[in-house]
């Protein structure tokens, strides 16, 4: 499915905490029609990644860069590198929706005012054709009847098959899934898995954070594992999941069937 | 007891109610609507504009509201440049200055109160408010102030019905509310019992009108609370 055409390029993140230093310069690209797994040991950095490349956490050092986009930074009067621009922010973050571990829908709106909620008071779309794109995104993932419900009424796997909804209302240009199924019950995880598949195949582009190492190898078309804030191995999934070249990658592997 | 005496003040209790209705929900309505954006400054990272709300809200829940109706209406009088301000015309009137004492009182509780409503929203819930590129004042408007209220709603009930319940310190700075109706016929009749007797019936009964009426609004507010039956079943 790749085109050629760049999604997303993330060049050199570094991101500390205090004294730890989370990620130690990590390099990504990704084409529109991309789906990157990324794996990892706990503690690797990878929900951190992620969570960088929607400023959700702000990278110390390194550059991120949406279509043609180049979100810029500046240094605050604290010497924290932060974003030069709110708006720019904002704006970028409507092109990157994130799925969430633990879904986080808006618990005091129902399931379809949850996914027209960005749609109509972020882009400004219109109410009733907000609604119509909500329903026909809650009817992909199977849970339109459950459209008036609560989030605290569904079980999770239904919470976070909204939050993909929730997601794709936005019409978003790459996709970011934090380990989305860790969460969940065992018996719930296929149904969520499905759903992302579906998305997969449709050529959306998506970076994905998993522990689900089937999904990773028969969906993804890169996968990239990552170990102490650097990326250890990178490639084609159904190669370097088979046949790890690190030493690491290969323990990790072991550990996780 | 005696019935006659509660039969002839009628309608000064009545009209002590009016007093009463009026002196408590006026300080409320203005005290909550500044409470909104003082809960929000209130919980901003940069300390000149927390700090400020902080002092105001430490004075008012430090000091008892009796103190705080003494210092504007006895005290406000001593400052030259108050009674020879425009202001005079308001401030040398004692209704004025027990609804600014109430105001100012319930502004500060119900200010802490939102704040505690704020800093319970679920950080997911913010995460995913900035995932679809919210603006702050989008995210609090859409997100965070309408999970605060629902969370603070019980703690608001409390401090509706004790506002109801301080404002009987109206009476002492010559108002005749509730309270003050009470003493008036107790001094003419000298009938305590009865006097007060009946502006605690008075009281009651705005107390559970209240109470009621929060019901209503929590079963309102807190559908996405309820067992699943309405909702799900509203959907099928």
């Amino acid at each position: 499915m790749d085109t050629g055409e760049t999604a997303l390029v993330l060049e050199d993140l570094h991101k500390r905490f205090g004294s730890l230093e989370v990620l130690k310069g990590v390099t990504l690209s990704a084409h529109k029609g991309d789906v990157i797994s990324i794996l990892g040991s706990s503690g690797s950095g990878k929900s951190t990644l992620l969570r960088c490349i929607n400023l959700l956490e702000v990278p110390d050092k390194g550059t991120i860069r949406v279509g043609d986009e180049e979100i810029r930074m500046k240094t605050n009067r604290r010497g924290e590198r932060v974003p030069a621009d709110r708006k720019q922010v904002e704006k970028v973050r409507t092109r990157l929706s994130m799925v969430f571990q633990q879904f986080n829908l808006w618990s005091h709106m129902t399931i379809l005012q949850n996914v027209i909620e960005a749609p109509v008071h972020v882009l400004k779309v219109p109410k009733a054709e907000a609604v119509q794109v909500a329903e026909r995104y809650l009817e992909k993932v199977g849970i339109y009847d459950k459209k008036n419900a609560y989030p605290a009424h569904l079980s999770g796997g239904q919470q976070q098959r909204a939050a993909i909804a929730r997601a794709l209302a936005m019409e978003p240009d790459v996709m970011l899934f934090d380990e989305p199924t860790s969460a969940l019950d065992p018996e719930l995880v296929g149904e969520v898995l499905q759903v992302i598949r579906k998305l997969a195949y449709e050529g959306r582009t998506m970076i994905v954070v998993t522990h689900e190492m089937g999904f990773a190898r028969d969906v993804s078309t890169r996968a990239i594992f990552l170990n102490e804030g650097r990326i250890e191995e990178e490639g084609d999934p159904g190669e370097i999941l088979v046949s790890p070249k690190s030493e690491r990658f290969r323990a990790f592997l072991d550990c996780s069937i | 007891m005696d019935f006659s005496i509660i039969a002839d003040s009628f309608g000064l209790y009545i009209q002590g109610l009016k007093t009463t209705l009026q002196l408590v929900f006026i300080s409320l309505a203005i005290g909550l609507s500044m409470a909104v954006p003082l809960a929000v400054f209130r919980t901003s990272k940069n300390r000149l504009i927390s700090g400020p709300v902080r002092a105001y809200v430490y004075f008012f829940r430090g000091t008892p509201l009796l103190v705080q109706m003494f210092i504007i209406y006895y005290g406000l009088g001593q400052f030259e440049i108050v009674r020879t301000s425009f202001l005079w015309v308001f401030l040398k009137e004692a209704y004025v200055c027990a609804l600014l004492a109430f105001t100012l009182n319930t502004a500060a509780y119900t200010t802490e109160i939102i704040r505690g409503g704020i800093a319970g929203t679920p950080i997911g819930e913010i995460e995913a408010a900035k995932s679809v590129g919210m603006s702050r004042g989008l995210m609090f408007r859409r997100i965070i102030l309408p999970g605060a209220f629902r969370r603070a709603l019980p703690a608001y009930s409390n401090e509706v019905i004790f506002m109801l319940h301080g404002s009987s310190l109206a009476s002492v700075i010559t108002i005749i509310d509730i309270t003050g109706a009470a003493r008036i016929v107790n001094s003419r009749y000298y009938s305590p019992y009865e006097a007060f007797l009946t502006a605690a019936v008075f009281y009651m009964a705005i107390t559970f009108t209240l109470v009621w009426l929060f019901k209503k609004l929590e079963h309102r507010w807190y559908a996405h609370l309820r067992p699943q039956e309405h909702s799900a079943a509203a959907a099928a």
